[in-house]
C-alpha cells in the first residue's frame, strides 16, 4: 500500500471499436485508503481526434501533462499539422524513457484515431515500452480485474454505442471491486465526426 | 589609434578616461528629465513624459518604478537598459527579505544597484547601463524621507534635491535656488513640479509625479492634482510677472519725473 | 500532529490552522502562525517538516510578491497553485525535497468564485470544496461530506469549522487547542475568532 504507484489510485482503460476507439477513466484521487477528491478526471485531449489517460503518482500525471502539452504545442508549431496517435504514442514512449534510471511513475494508455480515421489504441510501463494492442489496454489499481473484464465483454468491430456499453460495463465492474479506483467515471468515444463524452455515476464509496 | 579606447571598455585611455562611460553619460543626458525632492516626511519623484502617441498605450510606458513596498526609482537614459537594472533591483529586495526577513534600506538598495553599474564598467564583454537613477524611499520603522542618485560609473551620492537627464543641469540650479529644509507635503510636490515646468513646456499632461509619505505609502498623482498644482504655479509666475512690471513702471516713472 | 482544513461558501473560502509548535511529544509553542497571505486574495496553511515549511513558503510568498512588483497585478489561485505545485514536484527528484503539505485559499476575482486546493509533499494538486491535511483529515473528511454546501453563507461555514473541530475534540487523543482561521472573500484577506 506505500507503494508509490498505487498511493494516489486511479484506474484507466480503452477499448478498440469499428472505426471508433473509447477511453474511459474513474475520478477517484486518494491518498492510501483516504479520499482527498472526487473530480480527478484522468484522461486527458491531446488533439480532437486522440486521447491520453494516466494513472499513477498523481503529481507525476500533472508533470507529464504539462510536459507533454508543451511538446504537442511545439510540434504543432514546427509541422503545422496535428500529431497522429502513433506518433504520439513514440512521443510520450520517448519523453519517459528519457528518465530510465529514475522514471515518472505513471503508466499511459493512448487511444484516437489516426488521419484515415482508423482506430488506434497503446498502452505503455512506466519507462515507456510500448504495448500496441489490437482490443483493448487497461492501467491503474484496477488493472488486473480491467483484464479479466475486457477480456469477457470486448468484442470486435463494435460500433461507438456498443462500443460504449461495453467500456462502461467492463469499468463499473471492475470498480466495484477496487478499493482505490471509483467515486465516478468518464467514458469518451472517438467517432470519425464527434467525441461522446459521457459521465457515469458509480457506487459513491 | 585613439579609437581603440573604444574597443575595449577595459581599457582606460591615456588622460584616464573610459570613453564608454563617458558615452553613457551622453546617453543619460539625452533622456528626458527626472527629478526627486526631499521635504520634512515625504519624498517625491517626478519625470517628464515624452507625449503618447496618439494609438499608444499609455500604461505601458512609466518612467518610475516601485522596486519595493517602500523603494521607488525614476531613471533617464535607455529605457531598455532600465528594465533590466530595475528587475534585478526588485530580485534583490525580494531576496533580501527572503535571507534577513527585513525590508532593505535604501541606501542598500542604491549600493546594490550602482554595484551593479559598476560592475558593467569593469568585465569584459559588456557595455554600461546608459542610465542615471533617482531612487526615493524609507527605511524601515524610520520617517525621514531618503534620496539617492546612481550614474552608469557606478557612482552613488544622497541628495536632499536634485535632477537627471535633459537639462538636467538647468533644473539643479533652480532646486538649488529655491529649495528649503523641512517643506510640507504640498511645498515639495509644488518644487518638483515647478523646477520641471523649467524644461517641460507642455505642462501637467507631460508630468509624472510619484509621492511617497511613509513606509510602504506609495502612489502616483492623478493628472488632476498635478494640473492644480500647475494652475497655482502659472499664476504665481503671473503674479510675479505682474508685480516686476509695475515695479518696472514705478521706476520708469520716477526718473521720468527726475530729469 | 498537525492539523488544517479549508472550506469554501458562497463567495469565500475559510482557511484554518492549529497554532502549536511541537518537537517530537514535546509542545514549544501554542500561538504559532502557520498561515502565510500571499497576496490580496490567497492565504497558504502549510505543515510538515518545520525547516522545510518556513523555508518554502517564506520562498513562495517572496516569489509571488516579486510577481506583483514585476506585472503590477498577482497570480490567480489557480495560477498560483499550478506554479507552487510544480516548485513541490521539482524539488521531489532532489536529494532534499521539501516536506511540506498546503492548503491554498482564495478568491479569484475575475470570476467571483472562491478557491481552494489541496496540495501535498509529492506535488498532488487537488481542486476540491474543502480539504484537510494531517490526522485531523481522517476525523473532519465525513462531516465535511455530510454537511458541506457549496452555497453555505459564511456563518453557515464557520459552523461547520466548528463541528470538525469539535469532532477532534471528542475523538481525537491529542488536544489540538486553538485553531488559527482566515476567511477570504471579496474584500480580501482577514482573521477571525471561532
Amino acid at each position: 500500500m506505500s507503494d508509490i504507484t498505487t498511493l494516489n489510485g486511479g484506474s484507466c482503460i480503452a477499448f478498440k471499436g469499428k472505426n471508433c476507439v473509447a477511453i474511459a477513466c474513474d475520478l477517484r484521487l486518494g491518498n492510501q485508503a483516504l479520499t482527498v477528491a472526487c473530480n480527478r478526471d484522468k484522461v486527458f485531449k491531446i488533439t480532437d481526434k486522440t486521447y491520453l489517460g494516466m494513472t499513477g503518482l498523481a503529481s507525476d500525471v500533472d508533470t507529464l501533462r504539462s510536459a507533454f502539452r508543451y511538446r504537442l504545442n511545439m510540434y504543432r508549431m514546427k509541422e503545422e499539422r496535428e500529431i497522429e496517435p502513433e506518433t504520439f504514442a513514440h512521443l510520450v514512449s520517448s519523453t519517459l524513457y528519457e528518465k530510465r534510471f529514475g522514471p515518472y511513475f505513471i503508466e499511459p494508455i493512448i487511444a484516437g484515431l489516426n488521419s484515415n480515421n482508423e482506430p488506434f489504441i497503446a498502452a505503455a510501463d512506466l519507462i515507456g515500452c510500448l504495448n500496441f494492442a489490437k482490443d483493448f489496454v487497461v492501467t491503474g489499481t484496477a488493472s488486473d480485474k480491467l483484464f479479466g473484464m475486457a477480456e469477457g465483454l470486448w468484442e470486435p468491430d463494435l460500433g461507438p454505442e456498443e462500443l460504449f456499453e461495453s467500456i462502461s460495463q467492463a469499468l463499473l465492474g471492475a470498480l466495484e471491486r477496487d478499493a482505490l479506483s471509483g467515486w465516478g467515471a468518464i467514458v469518451r468515444v472517438i467517432t470519425p465526426d464527434k467525441v461522446i463524452e459521457r459521465t457515469l455515476q458509480s457506487r459513491q464509496d | 589609434m585613439s579609437r581603440s579606447y573604444d574597443r575595449a571598455l577595459t581599457v582606460f585611455s591615456p588622460d584616464g578616461h573610459l570613453f564608454q562611460v563617458d558615452y553613457a553619460l551622453e546617453a543619460v543626458r539625452k533622456g528626458t528629465c527626472a527629478v526627486g525632492v526631499r521635504g520634512k516626511d515625504v519624498v517625491v519623484l517626478g519625470v517628464e513624459k515624452k507625449s503618447v502617441l496618439q494609438l499608444q498605450d499609455p500604461r505601458t510606458i512609466r518612467k518610475t518604478a516601485m522596486i519595493d513596498d517602500h523603494v521607488c526609482l525614476a531613471f533617464a537614459g535607455l529605457t531598455a537598459d532600465a528594465r533590466i537594472l530595475i528587475d534585478k533591483a526588485r530580485i534583490e529586495c525580494q531576496s533580501h527579505r527572503l535571507t534577513v526577513e527585513d525590508p532593505v534600506t535604501v541606501d542598500y538598495i542604491t549600493r546594490h544597484i550602482a554595484g551593479i553599474q559598476q560592475r558593467y564598467t569593469q568585465s569584459g564583454g559588456v557595455r554600461p547601463f546608459g542610465i542615471s537613477t533617482l531612487i526615493i524611499g524609507f527605511d524601515a520603522n524610520e520617517t525621514r524621507p531618503r534620496l539617492y542618485q546612481t550614474e552608469p560609473s557606478g557612482m552613488y551620492s544622497a541628495w536632499k534635491a536634485n535632477a537627471i537627464g535633459r537639462s538636467s543641469k538647468t533644473v539643479r540650479e533652480f532646486l538649488e535656488k529655491n529649495h528649503k529644509d523641512d517643506m510640507t507635503k504640498d511645498e515639495t510636490i509644488k518644487l518638483a513640479i515647478k523646477s520641471l515646468l523649467e524644461v517641460v513646456q507642455t505642462g501637467a499632461k507631460n508630468i509624472e509625479i510619484a509621492l511617497m509619505e511613509g513606509h510602504g505609502q506609495v502612489r502616483n498623482l492623478e493628472l488632476a492634482e498635478i494640473e492644480k498644482f500647475v494652475e497655482e504655479i502659472t499664476k504665481e509666475k503671473e503674479a510675479e510677472a505682474e508685480r516686476r512690471r509695475n515695479r518696472l513702471a514705478a521706476t520708469a516713472g520716477a526718473q521720468a519725473s527726475m530729469s | 500532529m498537525e492539523c488544517s482544513f479549508g472550506i469554501t461558501g458562497k463567495g469565500y473560502t475559510i482557511i484554518a490552522s492549529d497554532s502549536n509548535a511541537a518537537r517530537s511529544i514535546v509542545k514549544m509553542k501554542t500561538d504559532e502562525d502557520k498561515q502565510k497571505v500571499l497576496s490580496d486574495h490567497l492565504v497558504m496553511t502549510y505543515s510538515g517538516e518545520s525547516g522545510d515549511t518556513l523555508q518554502f513558503s517564506e520562498y513562495i510568498e517572496r516569489n509571488l510578491r516579486l510577481y506583483g512588483i514585476r506585472n503590477h497585478v498577482e497570480l490567480r489561485p489557480r495560477a498560483a497553485a499550478s506554479w507552487i505545485r510544480a516548485q513541490i514536484a521539482d524539488s521531489l527528484r532532489t536529494r532534499n525535497a521539501y516536506q511540506v503539505n498546503l492548503l491554498l485559499g482564495g478568491f479569484d476575482l475575475p470570476t467571483s468564485e472562491p478557491a481552494l486546493y489541496w496540495v501535498d509533499y509529492l506535488g498532488t494538486l487537488a481542486t476540491v470544496p474543502f480539504a484537510a491535511h494531517g490526522y485531523g483529515a481522517f476525523f473532519a473528511l465525513s462531516t465535511l461530506d455530510r454537511y458541506h454546501r457549496p452555497d453555505m453563507s459564511l456563518e453557515e461555514g464557520l459552523d461547520l469549522l466548528r463541528r470538525c473541530i469539535n469532532e477532534l475534540k471528542t475523538r481525537f487523543i491529542v488536544d489540538l487547542g486553538t485553531f488559527k482561521v482566515r476567511v477570504v472573500d471579496r474584500e480580501g484577506v482577514r482573521e477571525v475568532k471561532l
